[in-house]
Order: structure tokens, then C-alpha cells, then sequence
């Protein structure tokens, strides 16, 4: 019971949320409501890569809109003191569509560097859990080689295994199949699926065709999000 | 440390539609206020930065980690480059400070000379060029990458702070490097300083003495201002690159454009440091 409970649970909500338009002045977008709960994996797709960012920047508090608000665990985010803001944004996982990677670090420090910042966990105990989504992802193991050493597809493995470090209550996924999508889609399907059971919810940023029609993705939900409406797709 | 609340400038529309005395006063207040921004902006950002030092919850793994690495990089990759300064330095300056004094009888003043000149005023400036030229520009260049590569952007996401992270590290290393290679400057230099003179025959070979008479010269005072000069340019000179670099707008192509800006800043401010505090005490 409580399990299901908690996957119910609502971990985000746009609450009338209207994007400034692209010049920063006034409404860019129509009101903007959705609610993800515990469990949900929500497919948005988007028009253009730089609303895959605002989208998740949104997601994560870190932009101002024309009005409304976004609520993480039930608390605005604009409400939050810093502090308290950035502890939160600790339990986001997130793959990024660019700038993904602090270049003067390797990519292991890369990948522990949010649990360094948020967590007490052990270094034995990360590397263990970094390593094992590592292979999990078909990575021969935890990467120490610097990002710009690495090829773009061993990148995005990467970018995944950060993402889903420290069971993170949310998992933004900006195109996280972007360029390997045939070599990554199941052992990412699993990192959700054990996402999902544990009451985290995901939500997956696209502006392709191909994942949009997939119809053997297990998605609860799909939006659509066009140059001004978020709108719900049945299918 | 962003711009968006910049003040209007005259051009504005709201200056055009005042009454000529308005707008006359309004540009007074505009130009003053402009004036004032820079220098009360980056007074906040130290006193942010030294609030942010003495919170615990600051020093966190990352935080403690970014610390070291910038110590490292700062303090003991950049250490033999100093004894090597350091021992050039010794020779000419320590050396004809001697042979000077001995022409003109005054050897007796040797320890307050060199004091004057390599403790007080030398060590200090240089090794501030140094680390300026040497990890001033890196660190320019390598927070100006991340802020026009959007890496910025993917801290903030994160729940990183940017100015925890890589700003409140950074200005403290560089404190503490910039003391402790000034520190092994002036050793170096007086070693180097008391080698070259017995070497052509200036100095006696008593280490201990000719030691005791340069150590002893330096009062409390001088101390003090060591440790105050060196501490402030570090902090100054890594606050300054900081804010340059994490102001930076456009392309990498800009990134460039800072360097020789950072640096001019940066040696000013380490000159204007230097004489400032030298006339203070």
C-alpha cells in the first residue's frame, strides 16, 4: 500500500505556467498545466532543441516565467530559500542536451560531482553504483578519461549514468537516446523502469519522430508542446 | 554577479521624456550610480565571499575537492616556477644590497634593507605578477569556457551554486598560494642572496648570523603587512578573474578578448593593493 501510495504521489506540477517569450518581455506560451506523479513516465515532445532546455530548466526552478509557478514535492520553487532550492534540485537527475560536462574533470568526477555535493555517501559506495549503471549503459566501466577524450555515443551512456545516480526523485531526460538510440534503449528502459518502481518519476524531452511513435515505450502520458499550448495526446 | 539590472543610460526614453532639469539631474545620478556600481558590486561579492568561507555547510566533498585542486594548481604547480624567480631575484637584489652597503659603510643596515625592499615591497608585487600572469589568465580562461560552453548552466541545474562551487574555492587557494609561495620566494631569495655573496667574497660564511640580521630587522609590523598584502592580492586578483569570466556574455570567441583585460586589471589592482597598504603602515 505504501508503495503505491508513493508512486501517487505528486513529485511535479505546472501550476498556469506561462513561458516569457523568446525576447525575455511578456507571454510567450498559453497557460501550461500538468501534473507528474510517482511512477509516470511522460513523453513531451518539442518543437525545437532550445525548448527541450527551457522545458527542463522549468522543470528544475531555474527560470522565471510570465506567470504561474512549478511545484517540486509540493513546494514552489520560487518560494525556496537557495539553499533549500539547490538540495532539491539535488534529487533531479538529469541528461542534458549541451554543456552536459565541467571539461577540467574526468568523467567520473563528472558523474559523482552532484552526489559529492549533495549526498554524505561513501566514495566506495558511489563508485560502486556509478560503476554498475556504467555497464549497465555499455560502458566497459567507470569512465576516468576527460569528456573531450571520449566519443559522442560513450558521452550520452554517461550522461545517462549521471541521471540516474542517487535514485533521484525526477529524471529530465533531454533526447537521452540522441545518435545510439538501437544500443542504449533497453538497458535505459531499465534504469526507468527501476526508476519508476521505486516512485520516481520521468520525464522524456524529444523532438523526434521515431520516439514519438514508438508504441512499445511504456508511456503513461504524451504531450505534445507546440510553438504556444501544452497539449495531451491519447493514443 | 549578472547584469540584468543595468541602469538606464541616457539614451533611454524615459531620460527624453523628462523636463530638461530632470534630465539633467537624472544623468548626474545615472553617471554616479554608474560609477559606484562596479566598485559596491564587487565589495559584496568579497563579503559573499568571505561569508560563504565561514559557513561549514559551504565545505562540502565538492567544495573541499575544487579547493585542493585549485592549491595544486595555483600553489604547488607553479612553486618551482617561484624558487627559480626567487633565486634570480636573490642574486642581484640581496647581493648588491650588500655590496652597497659595504661600499658606503653601512652594513649595519643590511637587515632593514632587505626587509624594505624584498619582504615589504618586492616578494609581494612579484610573486603577484607571477600568479597573475600564470593562473590568473588559466583560471579567466577556463570560467569563461564554462560560462560561454553552457557548463554554468548545467551546475545551476544540478543544485551546484556556481559561486560555491567554483568562485569561494578558487579566491581562497589562491589567498593561501599566494601567501605561502611568497613566503618560499623570500626564503629562496635570501638563501640565493647569502650563497652569491659569499661566492665573490661579500658576505661572511655565517649563515646563522647573516640570517638572524635580516629575520631580525622585520618588527611585528612587517609581519603584518606581509600577510595582509599577500592575502589581499590573492583574494583580489582571483575575485576579479572570477567576476570577469562569469560576466562574460556571447561566444568563446570573447573568451580571448578577456585575457589581456584580466590581466591589466588584475596587475593594476596588485600594484594599487601594494602601494596602498605600504602607505596604511
Amino acid at each position: 500500500m505504501a508503495v503505491i501510495l508513493e508512486k501517487q504521489r505528486v513529485i511535479l506540477r505546472f501550476n498556469k505556467v506561462v513561458f516569457r517569450s523568446a525576447t525575455g518581455h511578456g507571454a510567450g506560451s498559453d497557460e501550461v498545466s500538468l501534473s507528474v506523479c510517482g511512477g509516470d513516465l511522460v513523453l513531451i515532445r518539442l518543437a525545437r532543441v532550445e525548448q527541450t532546455t527551457v522545458f527542463a530548466d522549468a522543470c528544475a526552478g531555474i527560470i522565471e516565467f510570465h506567470s504561474g509557478s512549478v511545484s517540486f514535492l509540493g513546494r514552489k520553487w520560487p518560494d525556496l530559500p537557495p539553499d533549500q532550492a539547490n538540495a532539491l534540485r539535488g534529487r533531479i537527475g538529469r541528461v542534458f542536451n549541451t554543456g552536459n560536462w565541467v571539461n577540467h574533470l574526468s568523467l567520473m568526477d563528472n558523474i559523482l560531482l552532484p552526489q559529492h555535493h549533495h549526498t554524505r555517501r561513501s566514495d566506495r559506495r558511489l563508485c560502486d553504483e556509478a560503476a554498475q549503471l556504467a555497464e549497465q549503459f555499455g560502458l566497459p566501466g567507470l569512465p576516468l578519461a576527460l569528456p573531450g577524450d571520449l566519443t559522442a555515443a560513450d558521452l550520452q551512456r554517461a550522461a545517462c549514468v549521471r541521471a540516474f545516480m542517487g535514485q533521484p526523485l525526477l529524471v529530465l531526460m533531454e533526447e537521452p537516446t540522441s545518435g545510439i538510440f538501437l544500443e542504449i534503449i533497453s538497458a535505459l528502459m531499465g534504469a526507468v523502469r527501476e526508476a519508476r518502481e521505486r516512485g520516481a518519476a520521468v520525464i522524456w524531452l524529444t523532438r523526434k519522430e521515431r520516439i514519438w511513435n514508438d508504441q512499445t515505450l511504456p508511456i503513461t502520458r504524451r504531450y505534445r508542446l507546440t510553438a504556444k499550448k501544452l497539449r495531451e495526446v491519447t493514443t | 554577479m549578472n547584469s540584468e539590472h543595468a541602469i538606464p543610460h541616457e539614451g533611454n526614453d524615459t531620460l527624453h521624456d523628462m523636463p530638461a532639469l530632470r534630465r539633467f539631474l537624472a544623468g548626474i545620478g545615472f553617471r554616479t550610480i554608474g560609477l559606484w556600481q562596479g566598485p559596491v558590486r564587487f565589495i559584496s561579492d568579497a563579503a559573499a565571499v568571505i561569508r560563504q568561507s565561514c559557513r561549514p555547510t559551504t565545505w562540502r566533498r565538492s567544495i573541499r575537492r575544487e579547493f585542493m585542486r585549485q592549491c595544486y594548481l595555483v600553489g604547488a604547480q607553479a612553486l618551482p616556477f617561484i624558487l627559480v624567480g626567487g633565486i634570480f631575484v636573490g642574486f642581484g637584489l640581496v647581493a648588491q644590497a650588500f655590496h652597497w652597503l659595504k661600499v658606503f659603510g653601512s652594513t649595519a643596515l643590511f637587515g632593514g634593507v632587505i626587509t624594505t625592499i624584498l619582504v615589504r615591497e618586492i616578494a609581494p608585487v612579484l610573486v603577484g605578477l607571477i600568479v597573475v600572469g600564470r593562473s590568473g589568465s588559466a583560471l579567466l580562461v577556463e570560467l569563461g569556457n564554462m560560462k560561454t560552453q553552457g557548463q554554468i548552466h548545467m551546475l545551476d541545474a544540478q543544485g551546484i551554486d556556481p559561486f560555491l562551487y567554483l568562485v569561494v574555492p578558487r579566491v581562497l587557494a589562491y589567498c593561501i598560494c599566494m601567501f605561502s609561495l611568497t613566503t618560499a620566494f623570500v626564503a629562496v631569495a635570501l638563501l640565493a642572496g647569502f650563497f652569491s655573496g659569499m661566492l665573490v667574497g661579500i658576505t661572511q660564511p655565517h649563515f646563522f648570523d647573516f640570517l638572524n640580521r635580516a629575520i631580525g630587522s622585520m618588527g611585528l609590523q612587517t609581519y603584518v603587512l606581509f600577510a595582509l598584502k599577500t592575502l589581499t592580492i590573492g583574494f583580489v586578483v582571483a575575485l576579479i578573474s572570477c567576476k570577469m569570466a562569469l560576466s562574460l556574455t556571447g561566444g568563446s570567441a570573447r573568451v580571448l578578448d578577456l585575457m589581456p583585460r584580466g590581466f591589466a586589471k588584475s596587475a593594476l589592482a596588485t600594484l594599487i593593493i601594494s602601494i596602498a597598504l605600504t602607505i596604511l603602515f
